[in-house]
């Protein structure tokens, strides 16, 4: 029985036992309450086709992207900085600290009587919820860098700026990377807390699915979250290999 | 960290100097702008004090604290065992992770719509709401650190007989520990977000209702006292387990 033990079958075997669990429990309990893969799937596609769901879910995906962005630019440079610079690790860190624990849901009535619900707030959300985790990956993995290497880099008479280039930035970048990537998972989750308080873009349909008896279109958006949401992630994994392909090991070593 | 990082001035002074600074920024920069759209922190902490004083904070903090200990506990009991089963047995992660992974992937504000639906609009939803939130994250940061145990250990009591229960509470506890602490204080900093995101979301309770009324009059000061409130009692329950884990667990350095 040794192909039992071969990690795909498993995971195609636990893939179908869940999926067959979720439809005996849809129809035990009622779709009002779950409904099952066989009556999601129809929904999904028929959430597809029409079209009007496609189109939110690009409207919020530019937003956040947006604001996702933005926080990427100044997140990295300031983890960076952070990680380098004694002072300004000192001078920052109380502020990231508290912030990064500060859940950003707390913040939106408060960004909202500040700058209202459109499409500002929308980005400022996403941007708060993603920018320290950006901040603080790049701090922990800047810090971190062996000190060899910067004396190696010395030891050939390389300028500060130069040692910046060629030793500092590609030693951090499978932090940046890494921060990339917890970033942009904490920005759809931003993108999604906005919308549902507010009720639009793809939030929106989620809240507005809730109101239905029937569950199937509130688990097709689901099931579309959970689809945005492992793409970008094996998205940033590819350009991570791209970009630094010593990321990898540091990643696998990590996890 | 090495001699370099020593020096004259203690970091905590540096520290408490960056929080005086940025403070005083923030009053005279909040001091140039309408009160309606963000206030200085010497109203938030009158906000605070008056807060307390009255007991509106004092009781609405302590509604709040009953449905967050509740679903953290619930997390942490689930979640630890099945995360430290998922990690060490190699049927069990494979069956079971492309599930949770793919659960993980939706943006857990997703789930507000179905916990409403399934529970109410009330305590039960709310408990339900942190449960969810932050046993997922406790799961997969046990079980990954679980994955991640040394096989020299192991190893090295197998060479001096452990078996079985001895190997199990010898080795395997003590050195999956670590990951239970990171865990706990990822998994709390999680149920905070979900303990406040359930009050504003659900039918509107303790600490939600008071930045809703607060909202209602465009009242910054008070929503920024509930803002400050969650931000400084985040980090005080991290620092707490931090220094039960330094005592649990000293041959586990960390800076």
């Amino acid at each position: 029985m040794y192909w039992l033990r071969n990690k795909w079958t498993l995971r195609a075997l636990g893939i179908a036992s869940a999926l067959l669990i979720w439809e005996a429990l849809g129809r035990t309990v009622g779709e009002a309450l779950l409904a099952g893969p066989l009556l999601v799937i129809p929904e999904l596609v028929e959430l597809v086709a029409d079209g009007e769901m496609p189109r939110e879910l690009a409207g919020s995906l530019r937003q956040m992207l947006l604001g996702y962005a933005l926080a990427c630019c100044v997140g990295m440079p300031l983890g960076v900085a952070m990680g380098r610079s004694r002072i300004f690790d000192a001078i920052m860190r109380p502020w990231v600290n508290m912030l990064v624990v500060t859940s950003v849901a707390s913040l939106v009535p408060l960004l909202i009587v500040m700058v209202g619900t459109g499409f500002g707030f929308r980005v400022l959300v996403v941007f708060i919820a993603s920018v320290f985790y950006i901040v603080l990956t790049a701090y922990q993995g800047t810090r971190g860098i062996d000190p060899r290497w910067v004396d190696v880099g010395r030891s050939f008479n390389a300028s500060r700026l130069r040692t910046f280039w060629r030793i500092l930035l590609p030693a951090s970048y499978p932090f940046l990377i890494t921060g990339a990537r917890i970033g942009l998972v904490q920005a759809i989750r931003g993108m999604v807390v906005a919308e549902l308080f507010v009720i639009v873009g793809i939030g929106g349909l989620v809240h507005n699915g809730g109101l239905y008896i029937s569950t199937a279109n509130l688990l097709a958006l689901m099931v579309t979250l959970m689809a945005v949401g492992v793409t970008a992630n094996e998205a940033l994994r590819y350009v991570g290999r791209r970009l630094a392909p010593w990321y990898e090991e540091r990643y696998a070593s990590g996890a | 960290m090495s001699l370099a990082r020593q020096d004259a001035v203690p970091t905590y002074v540096v520290y408490a100097a960056s929080l005086v600074v940025g403070l005083m920024i923030w009053e005279v920069a909040a001091q140039q702008i309408p009160r309606i759209i963000f206030a200085p922190p010497s109203v938030v902490a009158v906000e605070l004090y008056n807060g307390f004083a009255s007991g509106k904070l004092v009781v609405a903090f302590a509604g709040s604290l009953a449905h967050l200990v509740l679903g953290f506990v619930l997390a942490v009991a689930v979640g630890v065992p099945l995360g430290f089963l998922v990690g060490r047995n190699r049927t069990a992660f494979y069956l079971l992770d492309p599930t949770i992974s793919g659960i993980y992937a939706v943006p857990p504000i997703a789930f507000v719509p179905f916990m409403i639906i399934w529970f109410g609009l009330f305590f039960e939803a709310r408990v339900a709401l942190v449960f969810l939130m932050s046993f997922i994250e406790i799961m997969v940061t046990v079980s990954a650190g679980a994955r991640g145990i040394e096989q020299s250990y192991l190893d090295v009591a197998r060479a001096f007989g452990a078996r079985g229960r001895d190997a199990l509470v010898k080795v395997m506890f003590p050195a999956v520990l670590p990951f239970v602490f990171t865990a706990l204080r990822i998994g709390l900093v999680r149920a905070i977000h979900a303990m406040i995101v359930a009050e504003l979301f659900f039918a509107s309770a303790n600490l939600g209702r008071v930045m809703k009324d607060a909202a209602q009059r465009f009242d910054t000061g008070g929503l920024l006292a509930v803002v400050v409130l969650l931000a400084v009692f985040g980090l005080i329950v991290q620092e707490v387990l931090k220094q039960i884990e330094a005592r649990v667990i000293p041959w586990h350095v960390r800076d």
